[in-house]
């Protein structure tokens, strides 16, 4: 301490050099640099550690695919919520296609409620509407709500993969595996 | 009977009811000598009076002693965990009275050429055996029996087994961050969730550090640092206290505003459909399409919040804020105005929201960064 | 007469043994130097000082929201321990565990006490934050101490947050999902916040829904079994440690800054 004390002043480094110190200005200073660097590598070391720690290799989660029945299981028009307690999902037939619609709000990760009377997806959290396809158009949702990958198995069923997910604002909903023409 | 309740559902639309508080708030808790000179021509300063807390109680107690004849107001004061609210709104309007009351009579004493009331009192040294002790031994016996009274007379709140696939209909957060849950219709989560409160911490711990008025240390005052308890005041008792009403008392099913005496229809249509800035340039007064560069499309918004932070506490610095400015220093006053400005971008952007349906003035989602 | 004289005596015997005054070294306290004394031995009364302007004890002044609050933690820590025994943090047993709490222990309204308790403590601190902006009392000397104290008032909330979904009923898991997406709306750190994208190299993105602040928060990635056992721990162990500490400094700081404001 007192050797910091007394090399931060400038008028007294004469008076170093000339008692002959065992440690001169530059090499504490190189020192307390190599001492520094250390305690930091340990702690960002420590601290990697826990951080990482953080994120275990494997999940028990449940399952993130499931078949979802036959095309002709869905009326023209209609918002299917059989999956949606199990799964999270929505199953939306138009005219000439059918998608998985996830009901995890884009806002805030409420569920929202599909209110067949006016058409729409209203989230009980903070009020955000989403029109039938998943257009958000009201509320805070910054955004439409994601679909899901949904194929055709060799049997004819629906097939629906939550791992792989379609965000209508990066333009994805073009891509062919996010619906299943009819 | 019914009509008035009509009336108060009307007029507790916070589209009604904010504005209008916003605006008695500066008459009631006035910034500056100019404002405090209306206040006490208006004799505002009489309501941290013994008759004004006698006033303000019976107003107090009478809306919720009206109100609990209401069906649909019973259903909200009586659930479970409303029931500290009820609580805190009490607690809050005493207590606000108790220090406005000493508040005003240190300031007619120093009007006087007095000392403080408790300047008065510090002039005597008392051991704390027995004088402090016993106070806090009584203390704690009535707050451990108020505790213990509560939990024999109300169940603690619990609901239905979770289940993740059905939200509760409307779900709110816990009472104390529902006044971040009505941040959260306003601004996006990045904002509201995080930005504004990491904001909010530091710049309470910054109060110490901006406020360099050495007076009104150690008693209680409101002229001698008005503009410091004005400001404190509207954070917390506006933008915190009010809130948590309104999220409590007004806020329904599908997050709709209801009167307190209105019942919560599931199916209340409510049309808000919203814009963002750059729709309504572009596509309103420009009547062309969106430009696909995000920066182009975004521009104005870019424009408009640069002017708001950058140019607005330079000439707040030349105007309005003149006085505060000199005081300050740059340092300070910088910091002091770019929070202001922060905490008023709230009331801005719900005034926004409310008057042109104004969604986003930055939007671009396809980097979740949304202002 | 002659029974009240026995006894006084019999106080005064008690008084005089050995063992009390072992325990109580400066007996009880009736006179000036007595009662000076008793602040300065006990540890826990040494918290206070010995003497006080008569303003600082005044509860016009001080509203006890402070002292309260302590207090209030105090019985939240015992009641807490005393939950411990009986509940299980797992999706399976937690709501029941919670059930059988009321319905299956003699006298069942700890739950309740914590319950309104950590309510009572939320609202006791924010007047004692009230009190003390009020008084102006976070001027110089004591600006440090009000920045611990804004610490104190978000680990109250915070506490009072990771209370909140170990019931496990419809209230806790909602508020936790929405709490738990602004984590992952933090700028950067969080998928859906903004400049995510901006964390990657190529194709690979380093913050996905299993890398994010809300992963590090839930331990999964939605509010499932991983975000209970998290909380719970929080709860019971991380912040009621940390806030301890806080409270410690705080308390010390009060001591150092010159006691409680006055004016000067």
């Amino acid at each position: 301490m007192t050797q910091s004390s007394t090399t931060s002043d400038p008028s007294s480094n004469k008076e170093i050099k000339c008692n002959d110190q065992s440690i001169d200005r530059r090499s504490f200073i190189k020192w307390l640099t190599v001492g520094w660097a250390a305690f930091a590598a340990v702690l960002g070391g420590y601290g990697s550690l826990i951080l990482r720690y953080l994120f275990p290799n494997v999940l028990f989660e449940p399952k993130q695919s499931f078949r979802a029945g036959f095309i002709t299981d869905y009326n023209l028009g209609e918002v299917s919520e059989k999956f949606k307690d199990q799964f999270g999902v929505w199953i939306v037939r138009e005219q000439d296609k059918i998608y998985a619609l996830s009901t995890v709000c884009t806002h805030l990760g409420c569920t929202p409620n599909w209110q067949p009377s006016e058409g729409k997806y209203k989230c009980p959290c903070h009020g955000s509407g989403f029109y039938k396809n998943g257009i958000n158009f009201e509320g805070p949702a910054p955004r439409p709500l994601e679909r899901f990958k949904i194929e055709l198995s060799d049997t004819g069923e629906l097939l629906v993969d939550k791992t792989k997910k379609f965000q209508f604002e990066k333009g994805e909903w073009n891509d062919p595996e996010s619906f299943v023409l009819v | 009977m019914e009509h008035l309740k009509e009336i108060i559902n009307t007029l507790t639309n916070p589209k009604i009811l904010f504005p209008s508080i916003l605006f008695l708030y500066f008459f009631i808790f006035p910034p500056n000598d100019y404002l405090l000179k209306i206040n006490k021509r208006l004799k505002l300063y009489n309501i941290w009076t013994k008759k004004g807390a006698v006033v303000l109680f019976s107003l107090l107690i009478g809306f919720f002693a009206f109100g609990l004849t209401d069906p649909n107001f019973q259903k909200i004061v009586a659930k479970p965990d409303n029931v500290p609210i009820v609580g805190l709104i009490f607690l809050v309007v005493f207590f606000l009275w108790l220090s406005m009351y000493q508040a005003r009579e240190n300031d007619q004493r120093i009007a006087q050429g007095k000392l403080p009331n408790e300047a008065e009192d510090a002039k005597e040294k008392i051991l704390v055996w027995p004088d402090l002790v016993y106070i806090e031994f009584i203390a704690l016996i009535l707050c451990a029996a108020l505790l213990l009274t509560w939990a024999m007379v109300l169940k603690a709140p619990l609901e239905e087994p979770a289940n993740p696939s059905v939200s509760p209909n409307p779900s709110k957060a816990p009472w104390y961050f529902l006044g971040l849950q009505e941040m959260l219709v306003y601004f996006d989560p990045w904002l509201a969730g995080v930005l504004f409160p990491t904001v909010i911490m530091i710049g309470m711990m910054a109060i110490p550090f901006i406020d360099n008025n050495r007076k009104g240390c150690g008693y209680y005052t409101f002229e001698d640092r008005k503009m410091a308890v004005s400001i404190f005041m509207f954070l917390w008792l506006v933008l915190w206290i009010f809130l948590i009403s309104t999220g409590t008392f007004l806020r329904g099913p599908n997050w709709n505003f209801f009167g307190p005496f209105e019942y919560w229809d599931i199916h209340k249509l409510e049309a808000l459909t919203n814009i963002n800035l750059s729709e309504y340039v572009y596509m309103i007064w420009l009547n062309r399409s969106l430009p696909s560069n995000i920066l182009l499309r975004e521009g104005v918004g870019f424009l408009l919040i640069a002017l708001y932070f950058g140019l607005a506490p330079l000439v707040l610095s030349k105007t309005l804020f003149k006085n505060i400015y000199h005081r300050l220093g740059v340092l300070r006053y910088s910091v002091f105005t770019i929070l202001l400005l922060l905490a008023v971008s709230l009331p801005i952007k719900m005034f926004l929201r409310w008057a042109f349906n104004i969604k986003y003035i930055v939007a671009i989602p396809e980097f979740f960064f949304n202002i | 007469m002659s029974d009240q004289s026995n006894k006084k005596s019999l106080i005064e015997k008690i008084t005089q043994t050995q063992v009390w005054r072992a325990i109580f070294r400066t007996g009880i306290p009736r006179n000036r130097r007595q009662r000076m004394m008793v602040m300065l031995n006990g540890v826990f009364l040494h918290l206070h000082p010995v003497r006080l302007p008569k303003h600082a004890v005044k509860v016009k002044y001080t509203w006890c929201m402070g002292g309260l609050s302590f207090f209030v933690f105090l019985v939240l820590t015992v009641t807490g321990i005393l939950l411990m025994f009986y509940y299980r943090p797992t999706v399976e047993y937690a709501y029941g565990d919670i059930i059988d709490m009321r319905e299956q222990v003699p006298l069942g309204i700890m739950r309740e006490v914590h319950r309104w308790g950590a309510h009572l403590m939320v609202i006791t601190v924010w007047l004692h934050m009230f009190r003390v902006f009020m008084t102006g009392s976070y001027k110089p000397p004591r600006e440090f101490n009000w920045a611990i104290g804004v610490v104190l008032l978000v680990l109250t909330m915070l506490l009072s947050f990771t209370g909140y979904l170990l019931p496990w009923d419809q209230l806790a898991i909602w508020a936790i999902t929405v709490g738990s997406n602004m984590a992952g709306a933090t700028p950067l750190v969080g998928t859906s916040g903004p400049g995510s994208a901006l964390l990657a190299i190529g194709d690979v993105n380093f913050i996905t829904s299993s890398s994010d602040a809300r992963f590090a928060m839930l331990g999964g990635r939605f509010v499932g079994e991983g975000a209970l056992l998290r909380f719970y721990v929080l709860h019971c162990i991380g912040l009621p440690f940390v806030i301890m500490i806080f409270m410690i400094v705080h308390f010390w700081r009060v001591r150092k800054d010159g006691g409680i404001s006055g004016p000067t």
